[in-house]
């Protein structure tokens, strides 16, 4: 740990009030990452408690540990001064500590009421009373001032009403904590003052909630606390009086520049493709080119229309307007199929969904796009196959007791080297980078960029996103920031500072300024 | 490190191939026993006998594991071999030569595959509703096209085929071997066969790769109605009619071949030799238990357990690795 967590990490102060959850050393390792270091925080009831912190700081780990989706490593959870297991998500359900997801995890098919008396129905003699339950569920909904009917299908709602009917049901089933994951991602800034009024209720029944969100503005608007969580290292909590904006993104972001980030440079040459004015679904007018040797790096939050920019331009998607040139050339990328002939190469945000096909042989996965060319007429030439796969396996020093192995029994970090890796043999010229350190270890970071160096060094180009930066920050020549769908601002490498980069990313504020030109 | 790496669990290489041979040593355990416990299981005549009534389902079960490495499901093969024969009567009464009937009979059931893919990929069918939808019409256009009635062959050469052998092995038998082969080397020799094991693995990935997806959806489900309708051919040549009812629930028995033989119906599992093994155990255990008189009844219930028990064997030992 570094001195500079320790300054930042005071003792929780302890106001008057209740403790009603207690974590002693609460610690998560995975095999290869260590998620969240011991962690030591009291939480009061009544009061709302902010979580913050960049993609990857721990802040889920946290909430899977506190809602018994998963074990923990070691550490003692504290509950109304008794230590708890929580190794199931029913144990605390039953004590009391509830959860509402960034997306709703309710049954779409059935109704608003079945679904807030889902796993307590209102029966007699085993048959169900829904007229009951409809009326009963209308009731609670209209206490909490949601303009929301309680008869209709679930999956009829906007996501935004199906959050508020989420939150709803989590207040009906004595809860004493309740963490809000994210909730305002996709709601309307009426939803929102919706649900921040039902938060302000409950916290004055005594009820203790943990808000979890990007948004400053929400967290100075609705939190009595604040914790920062950095690389699983919880860096500190504040009282929000005490604290402003500026203090809190210094403490989200590690400001010493690791060792891991290696960076070359080379001149840029030439224009390898260009966006013109292209717009799709989730983004639009975005204009931005990458030359040979270069890494463009694109920063946003999830969501901000990085990933749907590229996988516009792989083609995966219909572009709605705008242009692809292709070394200086307008092209027409209709399908995966075009863009990997123009010489793309796409590693994809999810390995598990898209980058692997994880039940198959790590060999298999590495040869997927080269099978071609690597087959005469259409048989597989075997000893080219294993050649490649080997030479693949040795170049990345993927860890597999074989080609034959499969790839769901390596770790993330070597999952990772699979999906860049079958590129290599591709012979790309322009390789999309999609989030390609999530959930990798700091070695496998380090050897994954200068990886990046080496593909520059033969005359690639490289488009880098990722929510986590740092790594856009040591590592793109050109940075482009990201806000809900659109590119707001641009920078050289290590032209700007973090904060500014981060307001860019984030801030509402900004977005009014602009707005007033 | 490197230690680390030799230490982490030994390859799989050998599964599919132990897995195979578990199966072969079944099928002779299964061999050994009836030939001690009945006299007239190891004489030649049962012998081709039985292997003649596995080699239809075998060639159905290897369509058959094309569809389900994707992913997939084909319910239609049953119906399909109905309707074959019924084409293959029709063809060679109305004096269609033989080759020439045989052919256009394999071509209807590859149309019939293409629109299967068409259903899934184009109108976004899920393929268990699109091959039940062709089943149930299937049969129906057929019973329209004959009036119910079964339709007699009268042509003795084509008939003789499957009742002659060759080197002492039913004809039947090397029509298996004439399957078998080309579908082992297009399955794990051929990349359009590694590209069925990536789509049923995982449909993105492979697209994001540049396998062409609906391609290789369409190829499956037209190798599987290919494999139906010959073997609808080689019915029709074995019972001398045509009749859209035949082959009743040949699909469920095709489905189990593959299965036994180590299929997953997850998708991204499965070979050849399996499917080819799963039938004729499955051939033996209907024969064995006529020869010891069983109540043919009790072969479906045997049939029913030993798919369970299996599959459980075989899923224990993949989760524990």
């Amino acid at each position: 740990m570094t001195s500079t967590a320790q300054e930042l990490h005071p003792a929780p102060t302890l106001e008057p009030g209740r403790t009603i959850l207690e974590l002693k050393g609460l610690e998560k390792r995975y095999p290869g990452t260590h998620a969240l270091k011991p962690v030591n925080l009291a939480f009061k009831s009544g009061e709302i408690h902010a979580i913050v912190g960049e993609n990857g700081a721990g802040k889920s780990t946290l909430i899977k540990l506190l809602t018994g989706v998963m074990p923990r490593t070691s550490g003692d959870v504290i509950w109304e001064g008794k230590p708890e297991a929580l190794a199931t998500p029913h144990e605390a359900m039953a004590l009391g500590i509830n959860a509402v997801h960034q997306e709703v995890v309710l049954c779409r098919h059935l109704t608003v009421a079945a679904n807030m008396f889902l796993g307590e129905e209102n029966s007699r003699y085993g048959i169900l009373q829904q007229r009951a339950m409809v009326k009963d569920a209308q009731k609670i909904i209209d206490d909490l001032g949601f303009d929301l009917p309680a008869h209709v299908v679930l999956g009829d709602l906007t996501i935004g009403q199906q959050q508020l009917i989420a939150a709803a049901r989590a207040t009906v089933r004595g809860t004493k904590f309740l963490i809000f994951d994210e909730p305002t991602a996709y709601l309307t800034r009426k939803e929102a003052d919706q649900l921040f009024k039902l938060i302000r209720r409950l916290k004055g029944e005594g009820v203790t909630i943990i808000y979890i969100s990007h948004r400053m503005e929400e967290v100075f608007e609705l939190a009595d606390r604040v914790s920062v969580l950095r690389d699983g290292t919880l860096v500190g909590t504040r009282n929000i009086a005490e604290t402003n904006d500026a203090e809190l993104v210094k403490m989200m972001i590690n400001r010493s520049i690791e060792q891991v980030y290696h960076k070359e440079h080379f001149t840029p040459g030439a224009m390898i493709v260009e966006a013109k004015n292209l717009s799709g679904k989730g983004f639009e007018n975005v204009s931005l080119s990458v030359r040979a040797g270069e890494i463009v790096g694109l920063y946003g939050l999830i969501g901000a229309g990085r990933s749907e920019f590229v996988t516009t331009l792989y083609g995966r998607h219909r572009k709605s307007a705008g242009q692809i040139l292709w070394e200086g050339k307008p092209v027409q990328v209709n399908s995966e199929h075009d863009a990997i002939r123009l010489g793309m190469a796409l590693a994809p945000e999810s390995r598990r969904d898209q980058g692997l096909c994880l039940n198959l042989p790590v060999g298999l996965n590495l040869n997927l796009p080269i099978y071609k060319r690597i087959s005469s007429n259409m048989l597989i030439s075997g000893a080219k196959e294993k050649a490649e796969a080997d030479r693949q396996i040795a170049g990345l020093r993927i860890k597999t007791p074989t080609r034959s192995a499969l790839a769901s029994s390596l770790s993330g970090g070597n999952q990772q080297k699979i999906v860049i890796g079958k590129w290599l043999a591709h012979g790309a010229k322009l390789f999309i980078f999609d989030e390609p350190t999530v959930g990798v270890d700091v070695g496998t970071k380090a050897e994954i960029y200068r990886l990046f160096g080496a593909l520059l060094s033969k005359g690639a180009g490289i488009i880098l996103i990722s929510s986590y930066l740092p790594e856009v920050y040591e590592l793109a020549d050109t940075l482009h920031v990201f806000r809900r769908g659109k590119l707001v601002a641009t920078h050289g490498f290590r032209t700007a500072n973090h904060e500014d980069i981060l307001t860019q990313a984030l801030a509402e504020k900004q977005e009014k300024l602009g707005g007033q030109k | 490190m490197s230690t680390e790496a030799i230490a982490a669990e030994k390859p799989k290489r050998n599964y599919n191939a132990l897995f195979g041979l578990t199966l072969l040593a079944l099928l002779v355990l299964l061999w050994v026993i009836l030939s001690v416990a009945t006299q007239s299981f190891a004489s030649g005549n049962n012998i081709s006998n039985l292997l003649r009534q596995g080699s239809m389902i075998a060639i159905l079960a290897v369509g058959q594991t094309f569809v389900i490495i994707t992913g997939g499901i084909d319910l239609s093969v049953g119906a399909v071999v109905g309707f074959a024969t019924v084409i293959a009567a029709m063809l060679i009464n109305a004096g269609v030569p033989v080759f020439l009937a045989i052919l256009i009979t394999l071509l209807v059931g590859v149309a019939i595959g293409l629109f299967h893919g068409f259903g899934i990929v184009k109108m976004g069918l899920p393929p268990f509703i699109i091959t039940l939808a062709t089943l149930t019409s299937l049969r129906g256009i057929g019973l329209l096209m004959t009036n119910g009635n079964s339709i007699s062959i009268n042509n003795d050469a084509f008939q003789e085929f499957s009742r002659s052998s060759f080197v002492g092995v039913p004809n039947l038998f090397w029509m298996v071997i004439l399957v078998g082969i080309p579908a082992y080397i297009f399955l794990h020799h051929s990349r359009w066969g590694r590209y069925l094991f990536s789509v049923g693995s995982n449909a993105e990935a492979s697209r994001l790769s540049g396998v062409n997806v609906q391609r290789t959806i369409y190829m499956a489900y037209t190798l599987s109605g290919l494999c139906a309708a010959f073997v609808g051919v080689l019915l029709a040549s074995r019972i001398g009619i045509g009749n859209p009812t035949q082959a009743e629930g040949w699909e469920l028995q095709a489905i189990a071949s593959s299965v036994i033989g180590g299929t997953s119906l997850f998708g991204a599992v499965g070979s050849v030799h399996g499917p080819l093994l799963g039938a004729f155990i499955l051939a033996t255990i209907n024969n064995g238990a006529n020869l010891l008189n069983v109540n043919a009844f009790w072969q479906r219930i045997i049939t029913g357990v030993l798919i369970i028990v299996i599959v459980y064997f075989d899923g224990l030992r993949r989760r524990g690795k």
